[in-house]
Parts: C-alpha cells; sequence; structure tokens
C-alpha cells in the first residue's frame, strides 16, 4: 500500500486556515475624525478664520509652485482636503501661467463651512473651471476609478487616520502616468509648544497628556508613497517658522485654523490655567527669541509621486548594465 | 452675542504683566529640563501666579 499522500493528510483548506491566514490590515486610529470635523466646522465661522490663512495660503503657494515644472495640460484636477479651498487661492495669486494647465479643478472637503466660506465671486477667474463638493470623509474617496489627471493635496493628510489606504485609493484614481502632488505637516512640527506643554504639565501637575499630534516622518513618506504604487517619488521638506507675541495668540490662530488637538486618548476639556501660565514661562524661556517673541515651527513634508503607466521612464532591470562604472571612474 | 474679548486674550494680557515672574520660573525648569517633576519650582510659580492673580484679579 502506498504512503498517504501528505495532501490528503493536511488538505488545502485546514493549512490554510492555521498557518498562512494574514489578518486584515487594521489601522491605527490615532485622531478623532469626527473632533476634528467639528474643530473645522466652527473654525471656519470664528471671525479670525481668515486672518489665520496664512499658513496654508503660503504651503499651497508653493505646493503649485511645483506645477511650472511639469510641461503638460491636466483636463480633470482634484484638490483633496480643500481646507478653504486654498489652492484655487493659490493658483489664481499664480496668473495664467499655472491657470491655463489646469482643465478643472475639483475641490472637495468634509467641511461644508470650510469649503463654502468663501463666495464664487472670490474664484472669479476659475469661474467655470470649478466645483467644490462636500465628501463625507476624506478617508473614502468616492471618485471613479482612473477619473483625475492630476490630485493635489494641501495641509489635509496630517489628520488621516490610515495614511497608506488613502494614497493607494488617490493611486487607484489616478489616470495612469498622473501625479499625486501633496503637502502635509509632519515631523518636528510645533515641537516647540509640544516640549514647553509637556514640561509645564510635567512640573505642574506631575504626568503627561498629548497635545501636539504624532506626525508621519520625512522618512515614513517615502515609503507610504512607494507601497500605494507611486512611482518617481520625489519628498523634501521645508521649515516654515512664524514668530508670535506669545503663545496665547499662538494657540489662538491654531485654534482659527481648525487645527486644534484631536489625538485619539487626549484629556477632555481645556488645560488648565495653570499649565497654560506655566507653559508661557517655559517657552519663552526655552526657545524664544531675542526680541520678546516666540517661534513656532511648522514642517511641511512635500510629496510628489506618479502613477506607473505610459512611457513613464523606468529603472533598467538589475544586472543588465554593460558599462562597467568602475572604468568610467578610473578614467 | 460675542464678547469683543476672548478670556484668552484676557488671559494673555495679564501674564504679559508678569514677564519678570515668568522668567525666573522658566529658568528654573529649564535649568535641568531632563529631571522635572511635581512641583519642582512650586515657588517660583507662585510668585508667578501671584503677579498674574494681581495684575488680571477680573478674570476670576
Amino acid at each position: 500500500m502506498p504512503p498517504p499522500r501528505l495532501n490528503l493528510l493536511f488538505p488545502r483548506g485546514i493549512q490554510k486556515r492555521t498557518a498562512f491566514t494574514s489578518p486584515t490590515p487594521t489601522s491605527f486610529q490615532v485622531f478623532n475624525r469626527k473632533t476634528k470635523f467639528l474643530q473645522r466646522e466652527r473654525a471656519a465661522l470664528l471671525p479670525s478664520s481668515t486672518q489665520t490663512d496664512y499658513l496654508k495660503d503660503e504651503v499651497s503657494l508653493r505646493l503649485t509652485d511645483r506645477l511650472l515644472d511639469i510641461k503638460r495640460h491636466f483636463p480633470q484636477v482634484l484638490d483633496l482636503g480643500a481646507n478653504t479651498c486654498n489652492i484655487a487661492r493659490a493658483l489664481i495669486s499664480h496668473g495664467p501661467d499655472v491657470l491655463s494647465k489646469i482643465g478643472h479643478l475639483t475641490c472637495v472637503d468634509s467641511s461644508g463651512a470650510q469649503l463654502y466660506r468663501d463666495p464664487d465671486s472670490s474664484f472669479q477667474q476659475l469661474k467655470d473651471k470649478m466645483t467644490r463638493e462636500i465628501i463625507v470623509d476624506e478617508e473614502t474617496l468616492p471618485f471613479e476609478k482612473e477619473s483625475f489627471d492630476m490630485v493635489l493635496s494641501s495641509m489635509s493628510l496630517h489628520w488621516i487616520n490610515n495614511l497608506p489606504g488613502v494614497l493607494s485609493q488617490i493611486n487607484s484614481i489616478l489616470k495612469p502616468d498622473s501625479p499625486f502632488i501633496g503637502a502635509m505637516l509632519g515631523g518636528d512640527t510645533l515641537f516647540e509648544l509640544r516640549t514647553s506643554l509637556q514640561l509645564a504639565e510635567q512640573e505642574r501637575r506631575g504626568g503627561l497628556s498629548p497635545h501636539v499630534s504624532p506626525l508621519a516622518d520625512v522618512r515614513d513618506v517615502g515609503g507610504l508613497l512607494g507601497k500605494a504604487g507611486f512611482k518617481l517619488l520625489t519628498v523634501d521638506v521645508e521649515d516654515i517658522v512664524v514668530d508670535y507675541p506669545d503663545t496665547f495668540c499662538l494657540m489662538q490662530d491654531l485654534q482659527g485654523m481648525g487645527e486644534g488637538n484631536a489625538v485619539l486618548g487626549r484629556e477632555m476639556g481645556a488645560i488648565s490655567r495653570d499649565v497654560l501660565l506655566a507653559n508661557e514661562g517655559i517657552y519663552r524661556e526655552l526657545h524664544g527669541n531675542e526680541d520678546g517673541s516666540i517661534p513656532a515651527t511648522f514642517r511641511v513634508i512635500h510629496m510628489i509621486g506618479w502613477k506607473e503607466g505610459g512611457e513613464q521612464p523606468k529603472p533598467l532591470k538589475r544586472g543588465s548594465g554593460e558599462v562597467n562604472l568602475k572604468d568610467i571612474l578610473e578614467q | 452675542m460675542q464678547q469683543k474679548t476672548r478670556p484668552i486674550q484676557r488671559f494673555g494680557q495679564a501674564v504679559s504683566k508678569c514677564t519678570a515672574e515668568a522668567s525666573v520660573y522658566g529658568k528654573c525648569i529649564v535649568a535641568d529640563y531632563n529631571h522635572v517633576y511635581k512641583d519642582k519650582c512650586v515657588n517660583e510659580f507662585m510668585k508667578l501666579k501671584n503677579c498674574y492673580l494681581v495684575r488680571g484679579p477680573y478674570l476670576l
């Protein structure tokens, strides 16, 4: 009698269940998206909302600057997480050089108050070329596959819980050989506030609670883009340092931008006055400028990734080189 | 109805009159910020808080 075959003893079904079942990829929940939504809705209604546009406008200007390097026309463009349509405003202030590259701009955001804060009249130059749409959540994009020639995103991705998921969704709604150009806060953003609040809470209350978001590092972003299927990656960092008269102005402006704390597991309620008082002294002593103002660093990560396809240049296969680099270098 | 100045602004104004005390407190913490524990600089802090309470009594 022949020995029993292995796959009879271990039928495939059982093997699958025991050894190699990979769990469904779970994304870490870091931010309370509901809180963030409410903060941004309220922020847009604050009178200080327009006064605190400076940071997002500046980042959007720098982001749209990069369009000048791409010699192409983009019939359908998506602005994901548009805030107050900062990218549309940046495109207008760049003038016809950049505007002529855009066929149609779709600005989407989950917060209607942010999106529709400015009336249509302030986007005259983009009149017929721009639509605004409210989406339910920036983490699930309601668009058809391969429907955009370019996706832009400015100052929005740092509140996304599932960044890898959103990046691969962006990749799938792009047409082949189309770019994604994004900018978000990362790394050491607001490290001054983070450190001084930590010291203040430690001394006043003997413990810590998160006040500044954990943020993606520059090194992670390249890997994330690659995993989402983007090619020809460019990732770079810019520090924007803004000086404020005191820590209260800084925190008020952050609130006006809708960039308040929305970390899950944070302590509910306002920071106590004692901690704010202590924070003011420590911030100024640890980081303050000589002229009495205090600096706040915003580290912006810029990223460009291209969806694979078309006649896009690709790296040659490993080992296919015919010229010895050593010979060239020795010449 | 919206107030003309928000509480945080009045708080900031009151604190801005106590820069000397705030600086003393800050120096006490920053002197050794790797080893901070509860009430490490409590005396300096109470001086700062007293100053702020005197300058901005309408806040409480």
